[in-house]
């Protein structure tokens, strides 16, 4: 496929990591914000090939893994309704509320279909004007048109029986929140690059600047990440703190301009709690008042409802990277996927799930100390 | 690592989620699937024909081995690109006999009907049920049909038995693969799963892929004459695609498979479509082809014989099995990497990320 | 938040004023929405696509660009190893060749 598989070539893949671990002159710690590419990095054993040159830590990428549990729990109730057909898209199907998921309130007699597209739920609802059609709208940036564009084009329809659950978080806020910790060891990040196709990369100047961090806006195939990495250690290599775009052929720095608009006519920056982390101020996103009547907390009456999480999580270890899935000792013992205890374990892209998936023969190498 | 429970200071907040329901994912083919055999159906049925668990069962019948295999049909279009749930239904439980050796000798057809389903839809199906089970010369002698309430079968569901007849002194079995044999497919995978994803209301995309759904055993009787005793394991990659079949291969035979990915044949179209949903091609399942375990000297011939037929003409060797990591499956990256292949807990989902 | 793939653009048509448009991944069509992408782009343009909407246009000189440096940059690092092997070659021991 043209644009796509050229960057999973072997011999540039091999190149540029021979370029990487000879440029590094010590081990750098890099961060991506991005479940796609953790995704990457773990299927092809990228952070394996990277050896003593960097360590990639997987930070909070994943919008799946991050939705609060307070969301999920919402979306359970509105889905169990008889009146509901609950859209969504797929991998949220999995995610453990605090007493069940989609998957089981659908086993016990609820309506929840996947879509792959918002516009396909504006489109149930249509065809259903009998039934409530609501749709679950979490994403990053990325997603936040799409779901944008459901919404307007609902209301350009004149499709009143549609809403959307919103849960939606934005990258910045979460970057800084990395970088405040005081136990921090991200020395520089690899940005998400579709997020930054929609926004640019104005936002991430001043972090770069205030934190003194490189920013490389990287793609998602093998050949993108390992470019954005080499990037990066040549930042840190030569002093520099800078934004740079390794994703080219699809980021431009204002992003795209009519998809922004879009997303600041229907929505506004909130304050979101994000699963496993806690409360980011203005880190979300939500309706705005005159979208108000398509807003399914205040149509099924839920926007008073709250749920904590309990205790000390230590998903929210894993997802600022103080932690790798395998030292969590629940890990593929009481927390596996089928068994699920948090959210990163049940995302397919999730660092745990990854991990387990992708990297557990590995960890038991690592374990055991034999070779793989 | 540890293996002892975490029982105090709960971590995490969720609590672990037992499901006290059948599941979609229970059907899927991965690990709940196996769980629920194992949990809720062995402990009571158990006898040594069962608990081989392949893909059809043998019974000894006054020195005859005989091999039975059912299988019930549930694919949600009922037409689709390639073929409907009557064609599928034939070849699918013949495909099981064939994956244990055994010559497919009859059929059995039983059908449940949802009420309102239009006659020509069941012409259709029935045609082509009859017409897949003529092309192999394997007769329908028997059969049951159904009828229940609108609402209670998704228009209609299928049930096919079928048996066989294999000849003494043993065949292929999910317990023969032995180190140093080389993995090889019939065909390219992929085909069937995403033929029907393409019809889902919600994912729906226009594609050229047609469901591979064919009968094999065309194919697999001169590897098996051929072969012999050579030919250790074959298994059709239904439901979980390849990466659950292997899985399971290298479990019963408690070997390690290791595969290489840049030689494992994926048609285009399959590869973009898996690419636009964020799915696996391993893990799509698959109606026409099968995994082959043969032993290293005879890998180059039984390829060339699979490729000097129709059904076998894109054959490949995509592996092979080792005494190293017992039970798991390895994946050899094109940049030198590797990752597991593990069966997933249920259903592979369409992603975002 | 990130699976987003690129496809060319076949057609672009208006459906009640929402401009979308079907895109060819690879051999496999689907109905994408084009509004946010409408200006910029013709029949044969590549765009990223993201859950059924194209979020940006492929910058096909940029692209094309880069991957010849990336392309360039391996083979120099074939050559660099292929040198370093001749010279291990003449000199194993770190001293004049026997």
């Amino acid at each position: 496929m043209k644009y796509l598989t050229e960057y999973r070539d072997p011999v540039v893949a091999k190149a540029l990591l021979a370029r990487i671990k000879s440029s590094a002159s010590r081990r750098w710690v890099l961060m991506e914000v991005c479940g796609g590419q953790t995704h990457t990095i773990v299927k092809q054993g990228l952070d394996e090939l990277l050896e003593d040159a960097v360590e990639m830590i997987h930070g909070p990428g994943c919008p799946v893994c991050v939705t609060p549990l307070e969301q999920i729990d919402k979306a359970l109730h509105i889905a169990a309704r008889p009146d509901v057909i609950f859209t969504s898209f797929g991998d949220m199907l999995r995610v453990p509320g605090s007493d069940c998921d989609l998957l089981q309130v659908r086993a016990r007699g609820g309506q929840v279909r996947i879509v792959y597209s918002p516009l396909d739920a504006v489109e149930l609802a249509r065809k259903n004007p009998d039934r409530q059609v609501v749709f679950f709208a979490v994403g990053f940036e990325t997603t936040a048109p799409a779901n944008a564009m459901a919404v307007w084009r609902a209301r350009q329809l004149g499709v009143h029986n549609f809403s959307v659950l919103v849960s939606h978080v934005t990258v910045p806020p979460a970057m800084c929140a990395m970088l405040d910790a005081p136990d921090n060891r991200v020395q520089g990040f690899l940005a998400a690059g579709h997020v930054c196709t929609i926004m640019g990369w104005t936002e991430y100047e001043p972090i770069a600047a205030k934190y003194r961090v490189p920013i490389v806006v990287t793609g998602f195939e093998p050949l993108d990440i390992l470019e954005g990495i080499w990037l990066a250690v040549a930042q840190l290599e030569s002093g520099r703190h800078e934004v740079e775009n390794q994703y080219v052929r699809a980021v431009r720095r204002d992003g795209t301009v009519p998809a922004r608009n879009l997303v600041e006519e229907v929505f506004q920056l909130v304050d979101r709690k994000w699963r496993g982390i806690g409360e980011i101020p203005r880190s979300g996103l939500g309706l705005r008042a005159e979208y108000a009547d398509f807003d399914a907390e205040i149509r099924f009456g839920l926007t008073d409802f709250t749920q904590e999480e309990s205790g000390e999580c230590r998903a929210g270890d894993v997802l600022r990277g103080q932690l790798k899935p395998f030292q969590c000792p629940a890990f593929g013992t009481r927390c596996t996927p089928e068994h699920p205890l948090g959210a990163p374990m049940v995302s397919s892209e999730g660092a745990c799930a990854a991990y387990y998936n992708y990297g557990r023969f590995r960890q038991a190498h690592v374990a055991t100390g034999t070779t793989p | 690592m540890t293996t002892t429970p975490i029982t105090q200071g709960l971590v995490c907040p969720v609590p672990l989620s037992d499901t006290e329901r059948v599941l979609l994912g229970h059907g899927s083919g991965g690990k709940l699937s196996a769980a629920l055999l194992r949990d809720r159906f062995l402990p009571h049925l158990a006898n040594p024909a069962l608990a081989a668990l392949g893909d059809a069962a043998l019974v000894a019948v006054q020195g005859h081995e005989l091999a039975v295999s059912t299988d019930t049909f549930v694919v949600s279009p009922i037409e689709f690109p390639g073929g409907n749930i009557g064609s599928l239904a034939v070849h699918g439980t013949l495909n099981d006999l064939a994956m244990m050796g055994a010559e497919p000798v009859c059929l059995s057809a039983g059908f449940i009907l949802e009420e309102g389903l239009p006659f020509d839809v069941l012409d259709r199906v029935v045609a082509a049920m009859g017409a897949a089970a003529r092309a192999v010369g394997v007769p329908v002698v028997t059969g049951d049909t159904k009828v229940v309430e609108r609402g209670k079968a998704d228009r209609m569901f299928i049930n096919t038995t079928g048996l066989g007849l294999r000849r003494a002194g043993g065949g292929p079995a999910p317990d023969r693969a032995r180190p140093g044999d080389r993995v090889l497919v019939s065909g390219p995978i992929g085909r069937h799963g995403m033929a029907i994803m393409a019809e889902r209301e919600g994912i729906g995309f226009e594609s050229r892929i047609e469901s591979d759904s064919a009968a094999l055993w065309p194919l697999v009787q001169p590897l098996l004459e051929r072969l012999g005793p050579d030919l250790h394991v074959l298994r059709d990659p239904t439901r979980g695609g390849v990466a659950s079949a292997l899985n399971e291969i290298a479990a019963a035979s408690r070997v390690g498979v290791t595969l290489e990915e840049g030689v494992i044949p994926v048609p285009t179209a399959v590869a973009a479509a898996c690419e636009m949903l964020g799915l696996d091609p391993l893990y799509v399942a698959n109606e026409g082809i099968f995994a082959a375990f043969v032993t290293a000297e005879r890998a180059e011939e039984a390829l060339g014989l699979l490729r000097s037929h129709p059904l076998g003409s894109e054959a490949a060797i995509i592996g092979q099995v080792t005494n190293d990591h017992p039970g798991f499956v390895i994946l050899r990256t094109g940049l030198g990497g590797t990752r597991v292949v593990d069966l997933l807990p249920g259903d592979q989902l369409p992603r975002i990320c | 938040m990130c699976l987003g793939i690129p496809g060319r653009v076949v057609d672009i048509r208006d459906d009640q004023g929402l401009a979308m448009g079907t895109v060819d991944f690879g051999g496999i069509r689907r109905e994408v929405c084009l509004a946010y992408v409408a200006g910029d782009i013709r029949p044969d343009d590549y765009v990223v696509v993201h859950v059924g909407f194209a979020i940006s246009k492929v910058d096909e000189v940029e692209a094309r660009r880069t991957f010849e440096v990336l392309r360039e940059m391996s083979q120099l690092e074939e050559l660099e190893w292929m040198r370093e092997v001749a010279d291990r070659s003449l000199d194993p021991l770190g001293g004049p060749a026997a």
